[in-house]
């Protein structure tokens, strides 16, 4: 149902604003040229007598769409939040007051043209209606070994139904199978029987868990709150409805057939770590050839790990593993020396108490080493030749038995375990960029993938020890729940959690090009059997890469579009060039910025009141990952002079929240140069650039730059036709 | 591979670390903290990180290495241990253990490292000293102008040292006992050079001559000139020296009192103001402040530097016993108090004895070991 709209612009005084811009020039181009008429100011509107007067005109007045012309978006959002209405936040306090000459021509023209564009939009935007549809909050939970049962605990103890789902017979993975396990509390000194079967029964006994054994995932389809997940046991599949998903499905040790140099083949007395834990559970730790106990029981770390021919990352739990098993050698043999040569020792966390306690034990030698060879030695020793030892450049030690510390291999490494029925592929998409392990370089947000509801947890999130695959575990298991709820309310989940627009497209002007379909970071819009796209809802993110990538512009969200971004760029009031030939004329410009790196870079640099060149006008992108085209060609026409995209990083160590949207701008704009060109307008006009959020400092560099780059080049030939 | 070095641990050796006062030597991760903050290390194959990871590996040539004697346990190693290895007290133990070995026999070593065995070592000397008084009392010997040794009895009539033991019998037993601890650290400190110099793979190369070298190296010592760097525990050094100077002054005297003796056929006692008589003093006291303020300042320092071992405290003890009773004796018989004086005597003729004999066993042992470690830096070029 429309409903008729209703505007009002409140205009803040506080905070230097007042002292910044003339008030009474302001208010006349916003009933002018804003085309409202409704205007309050105060001098301090966030204050509890500001609200009040906007609560009263919302109520008393009727007015349904605001423009708050006061501070950054960034803050006072609770204050400015008010139920059913528009409000659109125009940052003249930032972006003005605190960055620029306090009461210039420039800076009031600055000012005046923010609020033009906030007018613009807030005409054009409408009330979010969010996307409900009958959710299932059910949590599946992949993997039953430390991290995937604590995620099932977790989920489960705050009222979820949880799904199980582990592929071997018996819960309790790796963690199961240890003889003993390291110390998990003060003073982290003795070794302690495996706490992983107290779990396990836990897990069995709760009303809310469906445990299923010997069971694979054959197929994960659908969308968050809304998947079916078809499970495999002994050949019958069953389908369950679940909400959203934890990926605990761990490990696998590394292939130690490929470690010749180290000994394995060579001699039964070249183990591995797991086989030496299979011994010590089995009771016995023996020669493996002669079944004679080892008086001396070298452990070589990193055997294949931190390699960049084998695993090219530390595997972070081999290390307190050999100093566990030194320990088993040495219990069982008190004249025995267990050996252990290692490329650093690295005990995360509390473990380094552990390792103190070990290495106290006397009969426990400890060395930098890099190993050159294991051979076989006289009398049945297995050699070993090291170089660069603590103990000299070249030396041999000789032992009974060799350990190796063989890594982690994530499960996702080899095959899809999701195995998700998506049209982008069924397994994670950038597991290359991890080594096959399901992270993300999702910063500060850990467990998240690029499968919107699916969390990683445990050994195949990344490489940890038990005490923090618990810790994954519970994390993943709240970002599930999380989720879950999300969807079921239809707003978006991270990072724009807050979020109920979603991604509307006007079909009948979809050419089936599947640019959206390609490009969507999330993999959330999947085509029909005639190759035409739609959209999983609850897969999406919001990140509107989409409508950029959309030739057509058919992408529409009630608060962001092609057109309401134009609709703001065009109304950026351009002077009139005076003289073709000064150097000095004004120059103006389109910042658009994204609201997760550059839009803070530039706050920041308010905060330390830094002053940003007064001829950019920024607008706040979503990602840039939605930068149209057609806002350039809008822009050049409308008189502006340049246009500058602030990205955040991407490449391998991408920093971009939506994982795509900075370096998809940037492709788009390697296609921009050549229609430029034929405008005869110089590709130099417009570019990209890379700022992290911690680079507020150099902000101001760059935009200067740019200017004088822009000024140098000359005005807008389009000015004023 | 060339220069391969075969690594055999001895796991016992470890134990005996461990037991010997170095329980912390496992703690060591090598940071080489430990030779960064050391003053007195050269900076070629610095100490004591590799004799760290030597003495918990159970690798025993360690008590050959001539870096063990170039520390002067200062502790400023082990007060920057981030991992609280005490390093200093452990190369500590090393040298006793060093001493241990090249002492003949070892097992005497052993026996002053252990308490268990005090009661003995004191014992010996008391009884010697006691058998010799029972034997002189037998055998009639004239101690004055009428008296007659009297066996294990306190002399009558004006207190003379020599009633009870005539400068003859002192000399009998300790010019022997002289002669044998040098004998026996002269063997270990031969031995000692052979091993410093013998091929390994950590061998340092001298040149030289030898005599210059040596005189340069006691000049150093002398003066403390290398402990003096020492930041902690730098009061030691200072003290350390009042105690070399009280041995030297009283070694003049005793050198002084036997060609009195001998040649010269001067009986003590001296004159009060005399000048040997103000020399001994001068001597026992810097002797006894030196021990004082060591005793002191250990204390003082325990929880930073480390208390030191029994094996150290038992050196400290009989040095300041031997200081003690002197000057006791001394007094006792300025006072006239036979009943005091006497029994004060036999008791610094005990320590003095137990100072001298068991040298080449106890800690006092570093004075030839140390000299010969950093006569070979010196001559191998290492920066002594």
């Amino acid at each position: 149902m429309e409903i008729e709209k209703k505007f009002g612009v409140y205009l803040c005084k506080g905070c230097g604003i007042a002292e910044a811009v003339k008030f009474e020039s302001l208010i006349k181009v916003i009933k002018k040229e804003g085309k409202i008429q409704h205007i309050q100011e105060h001098d301090i509107l966030c204050s509890p007598e500001g609200l009040a007067m906007i609560n009263q005109d919302i109520a008393q007045e009727g007015i349904n769409c605001l423009v708050i012309a006061a501070c950054s978006p960034r803050v006072k959002y609770e204050e400015f939040d008010f139920p059913n209405v528009m409000v659109e936040r125009c940052n003249i306090r930032e972006q003005v007051a605190w960055t620029q000459d306090p009461a210039s021509e420039e800076t009031q023209a600055l000012a005046e043209d923010y609020l033009r564009m906030s007018c613009a939009r807030v005409k054009k935007t409408d009330l979010p209606e969010p996307y409900e549809t009958e959710c299932d909050k059910t949590i599946l939970v992949i993997g039953g070994g430390t991290a995937g049962l604590s995620a099932a605990l977790q989920a489960a103890n705050n009222g979820y139904q949880v799904v199980l789902v582990e592929k071997e017979a018996q819960l309790g993975g790796f963690a199961a199978r240890m003889y003993r396990q390291t110390p998990s509390s003060y003073p982290y000194t003795t070794l302690q029987e495996p706490v992983v079967f107290k779990q396990i029964q836990e897990v069995l006994n709760h009303p809310k868990i469906k445990v299923m054994t010997a069971a694979t995932l054959e197929k994960l389809d659908g969308q968050p709150g809304l998947l079916d997940a078809d499970i495999s046991v002994g050949g019958d599949v069953e389908t369950l409805r679940v909400g959203t998903v934890v990926l605990a499905a761990g490990w696998k040790p590394y292939d130690a057939t490929k470690l010749v140099k180290l000994g394995y083949g060579l001699s039964k007395d070249v183990i591995t770590n797991i086989e030496m834990e299979e011994m010590a559970k089995a009771g016995k730790i023996v020669r493996p050839s002669d079944g004679k106990a080892p008086e001396a029981v070298a452990f070589i770390q990193c055997a294949g790990s931190r390699d960049p021919d084998h695993l090219p990352y530390c595997s972070d739990f081999c290390c307190t593993a050999a100093l566990k098993q030194a320990l088993y050698v040495r219990e069982r043999n008190p004249n025995a020396i267990a050996y252990l040569l290692y490329k650093d020792i690295r005990t995360p966390g509390q473990t380094e108490l552990f390792y103190k306690q070990v290495q106290s034990d006397p009969g426990v030698m400890l060395t930098k080493a890099e190993i050159a060879e294991v051979s076989l030695g006289d009398g049945g020793k297995l050699r070993i030749n090291a170089t660069d030892t603590l103990l000299g450049a070249n030396v041999i030690f000789e032992a009974d038995l060799v350990v190796l510390a063989t890594g982690m291999v994530p499960a996702t490494a080899d095959e899809p375990v999701l195995n998700l029925g998506y049209r982008q592929g069924p397994n994670l998409p950038d597991l290359e960029l991890f080594n096959g392990f399901a992270d993300s370089n999702f910063i500060c947000f850990p467990y998240e993938t690029r499968r919107t509801g699916i969390y990683a947890a445990g050994c195949v999130h990344q490489p940890m020890n038990m005490a923090m695959a618990v810790e994954d575990g519970v994390g993943a298991a709240c970002k599930a729940i999380q989720a879950a709820e999300h969807v079921a309310a239809g707003m978006a989940v991270h990072p724009r959690a807050w979020d109920e627009t979603f991604p509307d497209p006007f079909m009948q002007r979809c050419t089936s090009c599947k640019r959206c379909t390609e490009e969507c970071p999330f993999g959330a819009i999947e085509e029909d059997e005639k190759g035409t796209p739609f959209f999983k809802i609850n897969r999406c993110r919001r990140c509107a890469t989409c409508m950029g990538a959309c030739p057509e512009r058919i992408v529409f969200f009630k608060d962001l579009n092609v057109d309401i971004m134009g609709s703001a760029i065009k109304a950026v009031d351009v002077p009139e060039l005076e003289d073709e030939d000064d150097p000095n004329f004004v120059v103006r410009i389109i910042g658009l910025i994204c609201e997760n790196d550059a839009l803070p870079a530039l706050d920041a640099a308010a905060v330390h009141r830094l002053k940003i060149n007064p001829a950019i006008r920024f607008l706040t992108l979503r990602c840039m990952g939605s930068f149209a085209m057609e806002w350039i060609k809008i822009a050049l026409n409308n008189g502006v002079d340049g246009m500058i995209l602030l990205g955040c990083k991407y490449g391998d160590d991408y920093q971009c929240h939506f994982a795509k949207g900075s370096e998809l701008c940037a492709y788009r704009l390697t296609k921009l140069s050549e229609t430029l060109d034929k405008l005869g307008l110089e590709a130099d006009r417009v570019q990209q650039f890379q700022i992290a959020i911690s680079e507020f400092d150099k902000l101001p560099q760059v935009l200067d730059d740019f200017v004088a780059r822009v000024r140098e080049i000359g005005p807008n030939p389009f000015k004023g036709l | 591979m060339a220069g391969e070095i075969l690594i055999k641990p001895d796991l016992q050796f470890v134990k005996r670390v461990m037991a010997a006062g170095g329980d912390t030597v496992k703690k060591c991760y090598q940071c080489d903290t430990c030779s960064v903050v050391c003053n007195l290390t050269p900076d070629e194959k610095p100490f004591p990180r590799k004799e760290m990871l030597q003495a918990q590996w159970g690798l025993k040539e360690v008590l050959s290495a001539p870096d063990i004697w170039l520390c002067h346990q200062c502790s400023d190693c082990t007060v920057y241990c981030p991992r609280g290895a005490n390093p200093g007290e452990v190369l500590g133990v090393l040298r006793q253990m060093a001493i241990e070995k090249y002492a003949t026999p070892p097992l005497l070593a052993k026996a002053v490292g252990d308490p268990k065995f005090l009661p003995l070592l004191i014992a010996f000397p008391m009884l010697l000293l006691l058998f010799l008084l029972k034997i002189m009392g037998g055998m009639g010997i004239k101690v004055g102008e009428n008296l007659v040794h009297q066996g294990i009895a306190i002399p009558e009539g004006k207190i003379i040292f020599a009633k009870l033991f005539p400068t003859l019998a002192v000399d009998f037993i300790f010019v022997p006992a002289f002669f044998f601890a040098v004998a026996v650290l002269g063997k270990g400190v031969l031995a000692f050079w052979q091993d410093i110099n013998a091929p390994h793979p950590w061998r340092v190369k001298v040149e030289g001559n030898l005599v210059c070298n040596l005189i340069a190296t006691l000049k150093d010592i002398l003066f403390h000139n290398r402990f003096r760097t020492c930041e902690t525990t730098y009061t030691r050094a200072t003290n350390h020296l009042f105690l070399v100077f009280g041995f030297i002054f009283l070694l003049i005297v005793t050198t002084w009192g036997f060609i009195n003796e001998w040649v010269l056929h001067h009986d003590p006692p001296y004159f009060l103001l005399s000048p040997i008589k103000l020399l001994a003093m001068a001597g026992t006291a810097s002797l006894l402040y030196g021990i004082w303020n060591l005793i002191k300042e250990r204390q003082a320092n325990a929880e930073k530097a480390g208390y030191g071992s029994y094996y150290d405290w038992f050196l400290i003890y009989v040095i300041f016993v031997v200081g003690a009773t002197g000057l006791l004796a001394w007094l006792f018989r300025l006072m006239h108090l036979q009943i005091l004086a006497y029994p004060t005597y036999f008791l610094h003729l005990t320590a003095v004895f137990m100072l001298f004999f068991y040298a080449p066993y106890t800690k006092l042992a570093h004075f030839v070991y140390r000299t010969a470690a950093m006569l070979h830096a010196r001559m191998s070029g290492r920066g002594f």
